[in-house]
């Protein structure tokens, strides 16, 4: 019985903690690497996806972009509004469908909104990229985006392999930003693209505590993938907007990448 | 094309998909108007400017030959009938597409 309600309070307390910290703004598509071409369906999603709890309410982002060679095509008007379930709740979110034909890297971009974080009474706003490659052919994933906080990737994101390794380097306002801590999780559910849902079941349990790099003197960090799947990097405060409303902003950067077995 | 043919074109088709260094990449589209445009390149990212095309019927006939442009692009009338793009970036490095494959 003692040790029944020990095991129940720990538990708790993980949750508890577990939550605190990590949010991860979502840009999701189911495929990364695509062959022939493909309308892309993709999620925007602001929740916690190792712990797969609580989903947060998504308000009209600032910005939303995919980069392609050089051009850049704004798809602020292809967002559509959804109503995205989690485990516990409902929120705000976005869709939006884009078709990618031409053989080349694809840079999906958001800037949301600052969200509102009454917990910690500060603002969020997690600037945030996500990689689709179309054909084989490279052309320009290790390109900075000139966003205000950003991850860039030096492993090609879209081909990472479990039990190799990812490196980064974080960027705020266009120079390498050190001494930043960095939140590592992975999307820990199954994805319901037609239902705007996560999965109720997780596919392990989320480590103890938060995964975290600090980014050395060039702004980089590297992380050792240990599993298949999903991986999203949150690098925190590290834009140099530090304000907004009157509250502490943190302005954040976030990257994903999916890794694959070899 | 016979069936060992279709495997083989099939195999080269795929290979952009393999991640070996300085891959012959090749991927056709149909226009809808009546033409094709071909986009080429190589797995390492630089350009197939000068790469030689050519667009073979059914039989094995030549239709026509071309070569990428500068912008890696190549474009032609849509011919009759089945036919396969042939992208040529010197030996053991053939890319063929089958009409079939070829879409909007």
């Amino acid at each position: 019985m003692k040790k029944t309600l020990l095991t129940s309070l720990g538990v708790a307390a993980l949750a508890v903690s577990g939550a605190a910290n990590a949010h991860f703004q979502l840009v999701y598509t189911p495929d990364v690497i695509v062959e022939k071409p493909t309308n892309m369906n993709m999620k925007l999603v602001f929740g916690h996806p190792m712990e797969n709890g609580h989903v947060m309410d998504m308000d009209k982002p600032e910005q939303f972009f995919v980069q392609f060679k050089d051009k850049r095509i704004d798809l602020m008007n292809k967002l559509k509004p959804v109503s995205w379930a989690g485990p516990e709740n409902t929120a705000k979110a976005y869709q939006a469908d884009y078709r990618v034909k031409r053989n080349g890297d694809y840079v999906f971009a958001v800037v949301p909104a600052p969200y509102y974080e009454k917990g910690e009474d500060i603002y969020i706003q997690q600037i945030t990229k996500s990689y689709v490659n179309k054909g084989g052919l490279p052309t320009g994933w290790e390109q900075p985006l000139e966003l205000a906080t950003e991850i860039v990737p030096l492993n090609k994101p879209y081909q990472v392999f479990a039990g190799g390794t990812f490196t980064g380097q974080l960027l705020s306002e266009g120079k390498p930003a050190p001494g930043v801590e960095c939140e590592i999780e992975f999307i820990n559910t199954d994805i319901d693209m037609k239902g705007n849902a996560f999965g109720k079941e997780n596919y392990r349990e989320a480590p103890e505590t938060a995964i975290v790099a600090i980014t050395d003197q060039d702004g980089e960090f590297t992380f050792g993938i240990p599993k298949a799947g999903v991986w999203g990097f949150a690098c925190l405060g590290a834009g140099p907007v530090t304000e907004h409303e009157g509250k502490e902003l943190s302005q954040d950067a976030v990257i994903w990448v999916n890794a694959q077995e070899l | 094309m016979n069936k060992k043919q279709f495997s083989f074109a099939l195999m080269l088709s795929m290979m952009p998909l393999a991640s070996m260094a300085h891959t012959p990449l090749c991927s056709c589209y149909d226009n809808g108007d009546g033409t094709v445009l071909c986009e080429g390149g190589f797995s390492d990212g630089s350009s197939a400017a000068g790469v030689g095309l050519a667009v073979v019927d059914a039989n094995g006939n030549k239709l026509l030959d071309g070569k990428m442009s500068e912008d890696s692009e190549f474009e032609f009338n849509k011919p009759e009938g089945d036919y396969t793009v042939q992208f040529n970036a010197g030996p053991g490095h053939l890319v063929e597409i089958s009409s079939e494959d070829i879409t909007e």
